[in-house]
């Protein structure tokens, strides 16, 4: 059910800088593991190299034992490994059931001329029961018809966290789940990641710069700064590493 | 004959450069594509002639009246169409589309004013002037020389002065520009000033180019231009230049009969359009474009 | 005026808006639905009706295989456009369409041999003989006119281009319905978060781009069939306009919005025939078609600054910004 990741060496530059410089990190199948690093870490850069949005130029990405560092973003996808980001991308002009069906994977009525098959319009059904399971769980199913566009930002995230729930993952990649949360959403949230965890199975990767959602959340902590990993550990072994404090404070001192 | 053709790179290069400048200004600063942008430069040869032709005023001042009355026109325009559009929050698909309709009406006005056939502008298309191997026009050797001198202005505009500064950093970065406290109003009205004595410009040369001319035929360099805003890479006034002398020069090289049997002269908008094919394939961001990032 | 005013000037508007409907309908799905700027459509269709043209007049093929197989040329030319266009940026991918759309126009005008060159379809054949391709679609008018019964020519051709519309109207409008449009409207919304949940994003741009030129296709065959006589210059980029302006007058993602859009703009369009009022009626013929051409410029800014949402469109829904 759990996948495993494994990142060796990225390297990513644009226009000659190294946004990316040579990272390397393990996420064990079923496990938390949090991402931080100042701003300007690669944080981000490192998620679309691995989700296939950006092509590394040079390194590995193991999905499972198996490369995916050179598949377009939507094979990765299929492959299991789903990834939000970091500012909610619903479809606003869709319905908010539309929003988390369309992530519905192995459907034959997506495909061209595939709705004339019977077994498209049980799938359909499947799938609109599916969603609808889901946005109960996030207490949005008094909205599955209204337009996405009329929610709320805290509402958009919890949308987008049951649309990839919905194309059944087996790792998921968190870009910042909770910038921009109320306090309120930051708890509900907690409790819907570590369920992903717990009930479902799901290893997650998150960048966040919530430390203290981090080091409450995540069985591992990785630290990135300047491009590479600088750290890694339990929460509580990387909150004592000099390194880190280091990177934090030097960011400040204008650092990144 | 290589270097004929060279020459004659360089002369359609220079025009189209200098109109791709003006597109580029437009589009990076105002995220504009201008479609009518073609029969802003026909609305400045045809001015030229109004003054060269029937008036007979000499060719410099006519140009120069014809800039000023493309300059004049793009600043109303700003005020009249993109400005309410600007404040209705008009999206891309919108000012293309306004710009789709103003091309529309520019040009008919166009041909009602002067009629669908050619003009030509009072100047000896005869005299021709020769360099080794190379026979230039008078028409030709005039645009080299000016479109180099605009080319030259331009370039020092955009990098010595504080408004081509700006202006590039509007281009780049709207957003950061605005919060870094540049008067974002002022600038888009010296661009619209700018791109319109661009179009004027070229415009004019082209016509002297050509050596006759007609309402339509901004449409037909249009493309051109385009083709070397994209090549150059959207948003990089620069691009634009490089943009534009290069798929002068390839076009007109193309013809070298040395070259598998030259190109057919017809075709030489297809082979612009075939470069620029070419190198989106090899370099989607353009020469001197950003590399999109998700 | 009044010979313009007569049924058969109306019968022949209609005509023209059925054709544009279709040739729109590829438009509204390749941009309405998912987001695609194309600004060659009528490179398709001139594609589609040259290919119909060449090869009942040249290889002798009757009718009912030409068309089909025009049809199908404009949907391989969609597709072949797209495997390598449509990995650019959208406003990139716009300005090559545009470009495509000059090209096939330049082909069709320099190459005489294969299409007749600046003169049209009428140099196909041998030459000094007038190339006719309408033959066995003038019998089959024909006998669609004696059947049921109709006045005119235009009357019937009016008729069957209305039902082929009607036909791929109902059939894209189910099309966009199912989980298949769904995944279409996504990408138009936001396709890396399409790509990010599993989708093959260029695969349903290209099956859309194939399908929407398709359709220009048979506008062409059908425009061909009206006109029985066609030259490059009937598939100026002026057309593809007409056709944005149609999809975004009726309503953009909106199926049964481009019958309404190309019928109010068709009847606009031959509504400035009757701009007979001073000081309008002071200017000579050719003049007149310049000032229509700026009314409907005018119309298509007016459009934008004040209804960009179309007839049928809703505010919220708009697809333009």
């Amino acid at each position: 059910m759990s996948a495993s990741l494994h990142v060796h060496d990225v390297v990513r530059a644009f226009d000659g800088v190294r946004a990316v410089d040579g990272a390397s990190l393990e996420v064990a199948p079923g496990s938390i593991t949090g991402l931080i690093g100042p701003n300007g870490a690669g944080k981000s850069t490192l998620f679309h190299c691995i989700s296939g949005f950006l092509r590394p130029q040079s390194g590995r990405v193991l999905l499972d034992g198996r490369r995916i560092d050179r598949r377009a973003p939507h094979r990765v996808a299929r492959s299991g490994l789903i990834r939000t980001f970091q500012t909610p991308r619903a479809l606003t002009r869709m319905t908010v059931a539309e929003n988390v069906m369309l992530a519905a994977p192995r459907h034959p009525g997506e495909r061209l001329g595939g709705s004339l098959a019977p077994r498209a319009r049980r799938r359909e059904r499947d799938v609109s029961v599916r969603a609808a399971e889901l946005l109960e769980l996030v207490r949005l199913d008094g909205h599955a018809g209204a337009l996405a566009g009329t929610l709320s930002g805290g509402q958009r995230k919890l949308l987008d966290l049951v649309r990839a729930l919905m194309a059944e993952p087996r790792i998921l990649l968190l870009d910042e789940p909770m910038a921009g949360v109320s306090p309120t959403l930051r708890v509900e949230l907690l409790e819907h990641i570590l369920a992903l965890r717990d009930r479902d199975g799901i290893t997650l990767l998150i960048v966040e710069h919530d430390l203290d959602f981090v080091m409450r959340a995540s069985d591992h902590v990785i630290v990135m700064n300047d491009g590479r990993v600088i750290a890694q550990g339990s929460p509580d072994e990387v909150r004592a590493d000099e390194r880190v404090v280091d990177a934090y404070l030097g960011a400040h001192h204008g650092g990144a | 004959m290589f270097w004929q053709l060279a020459a004659n790179g360089l002369v359609t290069g220079s025009v189209i450069a200098i109109a791709a400048v003006g597109v580029s200004l437009v589009y990076g600063i105002l995220r504009l594509v201008n479609f009518a942008y073609g029969d802003f430069m026909a609305f400045g040869a045809l001015a030229a002639y109004a003054f060269n032709g029937p008036l007979g005023v000499g060719m410099v001042p006519a140009t120069l009246l014809g800039m000023l009355a493309t300059a004049a026109l793009s600043l109303v325009l700003d005020v009249a169409l993109w400005r309410p559009l600007r404040a209705r929050r008009a999206g891309f698909m919108s000012l293309f589309l306004a710009s789709i309709g103003l091309a529309l009406v520019l040009r008919q006005v166009l041909l009602l004013a002067y009629g669908p056939q050619p003009q030509s502008y009072a100047v000896d298309q005869y005299k021709v002037y020769v360099l080794g191997s190379v026979r230039l026009s008078e028409p030709q050797l005039i645009t080299i020389i000016v479109a180099a001198g605009a080319i030259g202005a331009i370039g020092v505009l955009l990098a010595r002065t504080t408004l081509g500064r700006t202006m590039r950093a509007l281009a780049d970065d709207r957003a950061l520009a605005a919060i870094a406290g540049i008067h974002v109003g002022r600038v888009i009205r010296y661009t619209w000033l700018v791109s319109g004595l661009l179009a004027g410009l070229a415009g004019v040369l082209a016509g002297l180019v050509q050596s006759s001319f007609d309402p339509n035929f901004g449409f037909q360099l249009l493309l051109p231009v385009f083709a070397a805003v994209v090549l150059g890479g959207i948003g990089s006034a620069y691009g634009a230049l490089a943009g534009g002398l290069v798929l002068g020069l390839a076009m007109e090289l193309s013809t070298w009969p040395s070259l598998f049997g030259g190109v057919d002269p017809v075709y030489k908008p297809v082979v612009a359009f075939a470069i620029l094919a070419g190198a989106l394939m090899v370099r989607p961001q353009g020469l001197f474009g950003r590399a999109r990032v998700v | 005026m009044n010979v313009l005013a007569s049924g058969g000037f109306w019968a022949f508007v209609g005509v023209v808006a059925g054709i544009y409907t279709i040739l729109s309908l590829g438009l509204q799905l390749q941009f309405g639905f998912a987001g695609l700027l194309n600004f060659g459509q009528v490179a398709f269709m001139a594609i589609g009706a040259y290919t119909m043209a060449i090869l009942v007049v040249k290889e002798g093929w009757s009718t009912w295989l030409a068309a089909p197989l025009g049809v199908a040329a404009a949907g391989a030319a969609g597709l072949l456009l797209g495997l390598p266009a449509l990995r650019l940026r959208s406003d990139y991918f716009a300005i090559v369409t545009i470009a495509f759309s000059e090209i096939v126009r330049y082909v069709a005008t320099n190459e005489n041999s294969l299409t007749g060159g600046s003169q049209g379809t009428i140099a196909l054949g041998k030459v000094g003989v007038a190339a006719q391709y309408n033959g066995q679609w003038e019998r089959f008018q024909a006998r669609i006119q004696g059947w049921l019964g109709l006045s005119s020519k235009d009357v019937t051709m009016l008729v069957i281009v209305w039902a082929a519309a009607i036909v791929l109207l109902a059939l894209v409008w189910l099309a966009v319905r199912t989980p298949w449009g769904r995944v279409l409207r996504a990408i138009r919304e936001d396709e890396d978060a399409a790509a990010s949940l599993g989708k093959n994003v260029l695969a349903y741009k290209l099956q859309v781009l194939a399908i929407g030129s398709a359709l220009a296709g048979v506008a062409g065959c059908f425009y061909a069939w009206q006109f029985s006589f066609f030259s490059p210059d009937d598939f100026q980029p002026l057309l593809t306009f007409f056709a944005w302006m149609i999809v975004i007058l009726g309503g953009l993602g909106r199926v049964w919005a481009v019958p309404v859009g190309a019928v109010v703009f068709g009847f606009l369009f031959a509504g400035t025939r009757f701009l007979d009022f001073p000081p309008l009626s002071y200017l000579g013929g050719a003049d007149r078609a310049y000032v229509r051409l700026i009314v409907i410029g005018l119309a298509i800014i007016g459009l934008v600054l004040l209804r960009p949402q179309g007839i049928l469109g809703k505010r919220e829904e708009m697809v333009l910004e």
